[in-house]
């Protein structure tokens, strides 16, 4: 595992953005984040975090995994470091090896996928019905669901893609 | 190509509507179409499209939210067509860095990026794709082909009112609104490389507005981000998130917004009565695509661009 931690932090430095090393902890990205008061940690402590090669830390933190790629950091930076977009690889390599600190984004986006594996499309009343189900909220958001079904905006059959036998072997082989 | 062609010369276009617009953002697509049939902009449905894939295939992998998304490049290729118009924010994300990534003329930067497309190739090869012939794929997000548009919108709009007026229902409704815009955080950041307008302070939507004689207030929080997706996951961030964003439009003096993402339009507009309930607020807001109101400044019938199918009534325009 150790192999693969730094496996990580090498392919930062060499491709994903080499700029990493100017960081100099101004924290101007935690500033714009909208998210950095629930991050266990912050924009800036992941830069440094990667900067000192402890990526295990940041796997085991919720922060990567709420990111919402909003991309503000990375705007923002006056060292020109792609915060987010090392946000996100680490986040991929996380899935890869099935390390997901919150259970329910895991869930959602598993759900989600295999959705899409099965009709090409996503559909979100089977989404959020079967995301009440596993969490067990089951009238989360009910209040919600009455009202798209007021404004007729949903439809209550799935579309299905006509061809979609390779959109399922793909989702199937990264899920 | 011939029949790709229509009236005005222009070549049509490919639109993608992605999943949303087939359900809660169905008056976005619904008021878009009407919007570019207006406007004489020929466009034909990507046939067969599929889900891009959006945050949950992006978080997972990078492989994955690429393939799905090139999918429908490639379709629209089979159909003649390599300019493709993607309204949903989320997917014009993905399917714009799909692009990137499979176009021929393409400068990859390094191992990582070659690798990926690579690998985007032969997942496509995989699903019984041809992909051997030049790629040159342009995808457009609506504000940034609307923008390449305005001046049509402009000719438009003053053709409608030399000639006959607008409808009375539009003439009220306009007169009222005091729209502030809306851009949310998607469409504008390095990745996805809005490239005709300023990422802190864009101005693109308010330009948009103006020539169909709107004129928009400023507003502090433009490009604050929503919460999009984890409103499903952890709702009351979006719901802080969110409530900064109407509190804001409130001090600029608004009484409705204008958005142009589906997320961010169901998180202003359904989540609005949550909003109020957690932080003691009245708000009543109404969120606005920029097609619909587009539409009712060039003679649309408020019902044909689905005004009605909004959560917060825009009725108290004509009321107070």
């Amino acid at each position: 595992m150790d192999e693969f931690y730094s496996s990580i932090q090498r392919d930062i430095l060499k491709y994903i953005d080499p700029g990493i090393i100017n960081c100099y902890q101004c924290g101007k990205c935690t500033a714009g984040c909208p998210l950095s008061d629930i991050f266990e940690y912050k924009p800036n402590q992941i830069m440094m975090l990667v900067q000192a090669g402890r990526i295990e830390s940041i796997i085991n933190s919720n922060s990567i995994f709420l990111c919402l790629s909003c991309e503000i950091c990375s705007s923002r930076c006056p060292q020109d470091v792609h915060i987010a977009k090392i946000m996100q690889y680490i986040r991929n390599e996380a899935w890869k090896v099935d390390k997901i600190k919150v259970a329910s984004i895991k869930r959602f986006y598993k759900l989600f996928l295999k959705e899409v594996g099965i009709t090409g499309r996503s559909y979100e009343p089977g989404l959020i019905a079967g995301l009440n189900l596993i969490s067990g909220k089951l009238l989360n958001d009910m209040d919600i669901a009455v009202k798209i079904l007021g404004k007729r905006k949903i439809n209550l059959i799935p579309e299905f893609v006509k061809d979609r036998k390779g959109i399922s072997r793909i989702v199937k082989k990264y899920l | 190509m011939q029949d790709t062609i229509n009236k005005n010369g222009l070549n049509k276009i490919a639109y993608y509507p992605g999943c949303s617009l087939n359900s809660t953002a169905i008056d976005f697509n619904i008021s878009l179409k009407k919007l570019l049939d207006i406007l004489d902009i020929g466009y034909i449905e990507i046939d067969d499209w599929n889900c891009c894939g959006t945050t949950p295939a992006q978080n997972v992998s990078s492989e994955l939210v690429y393939t799905l998304s090139a999918r429908n490049l490639i379709l629209a290729k089979k159909m003649g067509i390599q300019e493709i118009l993607c309204p949903c924010v989320s997917c014009y994300n993905k399917l714009y860095k799909a692009a990137y990534y499979i176009n021929t003329a393409s400068k990859l930067k390094n191992k990582k990026e070659e690798q990926m497309r690579d690998t985007i190739i032969a997942n496509l090869k995989d699903m019984g794709f041809n992909v051997e012939e030049e790629l040159n794929f342009k995808v457009y997000s609506v504000i940034e082909f609307l923008y390449l548009k305005k001046k049509i919108i402009g000719e438009k709009y003053n053709e409608i009112n030399a000639g006959r007026e607008n409808l009375p229902a539009n003439r009220v409704l306009l007169e009222k609104l005091k729209p502030v815009c809306y851009y949310g955080c998607a469409l504008l950041r390095p990745d996805s490389a809005l490239r005709f307008d300023d990422f802190e302070k864009p101005t693109s939507m308010e330009e948009i507005l103006e020539e169909a004689g709107i004129v928009c207030k400023n507003f502090q929080f433009k490009t604050e981000c929503c919460g999009a997706i984890l409103s499903l996951t952890h709702k009351n961030a979006v719901l802080k998130l969110s409530n900064m964003i109407l509190d804001s439009a409130l001090e600029s003096d608004a009484n409705c917004l204008v958005v142009f993402c589906p997320l961010c339009q169901q998180n202003l507009d359904l989540r609005q009565d949550q909003i109020n309930k957690l932080y003691k607020k009245n708000y009543h807001l109404p969120v606005f695509y920029i097609t619909q109101l587009l539409g009712i400044a060039l003679g649309l019938t408020p019902r044909s661009v689905m005004l009605d199918r909004l959560f917060v009534s825009p009725e108290f325009i004509k009321n107070d």
